[in-house]
């Protein structure tokens, strides 16, 4: 507490300071919703002094994409992260991108080279932890909490306090009260962890983030309106507690440093999950060589699209699959079909695909060619998926809640300069409130 | 292998399951000599517990004892080191220390970038066959590239220098879902030669059994806790009581190496994916 103490003053005015609360999978509706309720008191305190609004995420709108669009203020063209699944390069083997991948630099390299010290906590896809000047634990996908962890002491503290990367989703399989009870204790031991290193820790910008609201609204989504649900109250209960803590980290923070908090999409109810690799395989340009495939090495050469989860569509060419069928003369026609096609796709009567775009509507950068040819958004409420093995175009999953690239949420105690916010303009947004200047992002600063 | 066969041989007792194993190389070795032979030796328990089995049956029958292949990636635990010594001394073994040095003399250390334009034709040729097309590629023995160089290759230059014709592997059916199609005997081409599996229906559990029933010499990092032994900068401790007193049956051996794909793709698919 003394040292907490010590820094505030040491850094009054707050110029070179910047905290950020990642709240992944929170849509700024609900959040609405919460408060006209009146059931997250220090956030509507907070929306009175600043800016509370909706946000889009990212394209395609998975987590990995989000943060890293966020993390480096750039579009996938040139960060690199399309998803949470690739094909290995000149291959049909899967391939899962990791830190490793991501190709440019970071908020903390940027800040770090500006001698700016940073403390990163549980952002997705900064696993396996990289060196910078500060401290980083990263989120999912981690696997090894060493390897997710820089430096050495605080890998050491986080064991010590028994620290958890992750909700064991696998409790989901036993009941919905074992994975609440699960979420709570993932949640309890990260804001512990956030706490200590705000309170311990040297930075100029803090970064923490709490993933157990995209768990709890995977899982337990029908919860939130169903008040005979056993985890109504769990639900709701969780984000009375949200609150508590966003108004713990923000009274350590105080009015002068810029606080800011985001999430990486929206959610929303599923009433369908859409199998795209189905609906290809029907169409004729999918074809496997067993009725269930393991993986795209099991694809027949003479496939012409295949997807990549969530809704990433791939064109089978000669040029960029080692048995593509696809000439480049084909190319351009296969895509516009595809697009009319998808638009006009419906299930039990409804149409379900808002809208399809081409690479170059998207994407540009280095790391253009490894886009996606075509990727696609769903009217809300139709899951997207690119599972190989079914064999029906819609069903229901496991799931119950799923993410929208819209309503994703950004507040930050100061006005903005627009309306029309993106998960890319967040980045530029901090560098800009640490005084840093000189950069190439894609994204604008709203300061 | 029929699931109930293989489900038979894994229930067998310890004295079965080392029976077995023995008949298993008295069969390679009436087939193949042990002039033309090799048993993989990382020094771990598993490959341990083979080279043992082969030195006794090589005992019972008066034949000698195969050369032992020791692929060194350049990242060998110190502790490796060690118990490699020290049983090669006790056990009188003949062991080859197998290196890509091409390679591994470029890099200083692990995580070194190395120009691919520097090394010998055949790793050239090597890389290519990987389709990795960047001009560089870091020392890393777990990455895609070095770990087809500094093991993959350094085994198949071995094998093809010295015609092995077959060569013994310590991989157990327990170790993970991939493995249960394995069999005792299996070929492989480039370079031709069969793979000799003799401990496939050893469980982990089996493997710490024996070990302490025929108070065999083991790895220090076992006891540290480690209950799998890989590449130092991808091998990480489960736990900190030793490997034998960790809960075996219901956590995964190999989830404290680089082998993490499975779990990776178990995560995305609680959260819906693939």
């Amino acid at each position: 507490m003394l040292g907490f103490i010590k820094k505030k003053l040491g850094h009054k005015g707050g110029k070179d300071r910047v905290v950020v609360l990642g709240i992944d999978g929170v849509p700024c509706s609900l959040l609405n919703r919460f408060i006209e309720k009146g059931m997250m008191p220090n956030l509507s305190a907070l929306a009175q002094k600043g800016t509370l609004t909706d946000m889009s995420a990212s394209i395609p709108e998975v987590s990995s994409t989000s943060w890293s669009t966020f993390m480096t203020g750039v579009n996938p063209g040139r960060h690199g992260i399309y998803g949470f699944t690739e094909l290995r390069k000149g291959t049909y083997k899967w391939k899962f991108p990791n830190s490793d991948d991501l190709r440019s630099s970071t908020l903390w390299d940027i800040a770090g080279r500006h001698g700016r010290k940073s403390v990163i906590l549980n952002i997705p896809s900064t696993y396996p932890a990289r060196e910078l000047n500060g401290i980083l634990t990263a989120g999912f996908v981690a696997l090894d909490l060493k390897k997710a962890t820089y430096p050495e002491s605080a890998y050491e503290y986080l064991k010590g306090i028994g620290y958890k990367m992750d909700v064991d989703t696998r409790k989901a399989r036993e009941s919905a009260e074992a994975l609440a009870g699960e979420i709570d204790s993932a949640f309890e031991i990260r804001k512990k962890a956030i706490l200590h290193f705000f309170d311990n820790a040297e930075w100029n910008l803090f970064i923490g983030v709490i993933t157990e609201t995209d768990r709890l609204h995977h899982y337990l989504w029908n919860a939130l309106d169903d008040e005979g649900h056993p985890q109504h109250g769990f639900f709701l209960d969780f984000y009375k507690r949200l609150d508590g803590f966003i108004g713990e980290m923000y009274e350590r923070t105080g009015d002068d440093v810029p606080f800011i908090i985001l999430s990486d999409h929206g959610f929303t109810t599923i009433k369908k999950e859409i199998y795209l690799n189905a609906w290809l395989k029907e169409k004729g340009y999918l074809k496997f060589r067993k009725d269930n495939p393991e993986s795209l090495e099991d694809m027949l050469a003479e496939s012409r699209v295949f997807v990549l989860d969530p809704a990433r569509f791939y064109i089978h060419t000669k040029e960029r699959y080692p048995e593509g069928s696809v000439a480049a003369g084909e190319y351009e026609d296969l895509r516009r079909k595809l697009r009319e096609e998808l638009l006009a796709l419906e299930v039990d009567g409804r149409k379900v695909i808002k809208s399809v775009f081409f690479r170059e509507e998207l994407y540009s950068g280095d790391l253009f060619n490894e886009a996606p040819d075509l990727v696609a958004l769903p009217y809300e409420g139709y899951d997207l998926k690119g599972s190989i093995n079914k064999d029906r175009i819609s069903g229901k999953g496991f799931l119950t809640g799923g993410h929208t690239r819209e309503d994703a949420v950004f507040y930050i105690n100061r006005g903005v300069n627009r309306k029309d916010i993106n998960i890319i303009d967040v980045g530029p947004t901090i560098m800009s409130l640490l005084d840093i200047s000189g950069n190439n992002f894609d994204g604008g600063s709203l300061v | 292998m029929a699931q109930d066969e293989r489900e038979k041989l894994m229930d067998l007792s310890l004295e079965e399951k080392i029976d077995h194993s023995k008949k298993i190389i008295r069969e390679a070795i009436d087939k193949f000599g042990t002039e033309k032979m090799a048993v993989a030796w990382t020094g771990g328990k598993d490959s341990t517990t083979m080279v043992w089995l082969f030195r006794e049956t090589c005992r019972e029958l008066g034949v000698p004892m195969p050369r032992c292949m020791f692929i060194d990636e350049g990242y060998v635990f110190d502790e490796i080191w060690d118990i490699v010594n020290q049983l090669k001394k006790e056990w009188d073994l003949n062991v080859v220390i197998v290196k890509n040095t091409d390679v591994s003399d470029k890099a200083e250390k692990v995580g070194d970038m190395i120009r691919v334009a520097d090394l010998n034709e055949r790793n050239r040729q090597e890389i290519a066959k990987l389709e990795y097309e960047e001009e560089e590629f870091p020392f890393e023995p777990e990455s895609f590239v070095g770990n087809h160089l500094m093991k993959t290759v350094a085994m198949n230059v071995f094998l093809e220098d010295n015609g092995i014709t077959a060569l013994s592997t310590a991989i157990r059916w327990d170790e993970q879902e991939a493995r249960v199609e394995e069999t005792f005997f299996s070929s492989r081409e480039n370079p031709p030669h069969t793979r000799i599996q003799p401990i496939l229906h050893f469980k982990e559990r089996d493997i710490w059994n024996f070990i302490f029933k025929y108070n065999i010499p083991f790895c220090v990092l076992y006891k540290e806790g480690y209950r799998s032994l890989g590449a130092k900068g991808s091998t990480v401790k489960m736990a900190d009581i030793p490997a034998w007193e960790q809960d075996l049956e219901n956590t995964y051996e190999r989830a404290g190496r680089g082998q993490s794909k499975e779990e990776i793709m178990g995560k995305l698919r609680d959260l819906g994916y693939m």
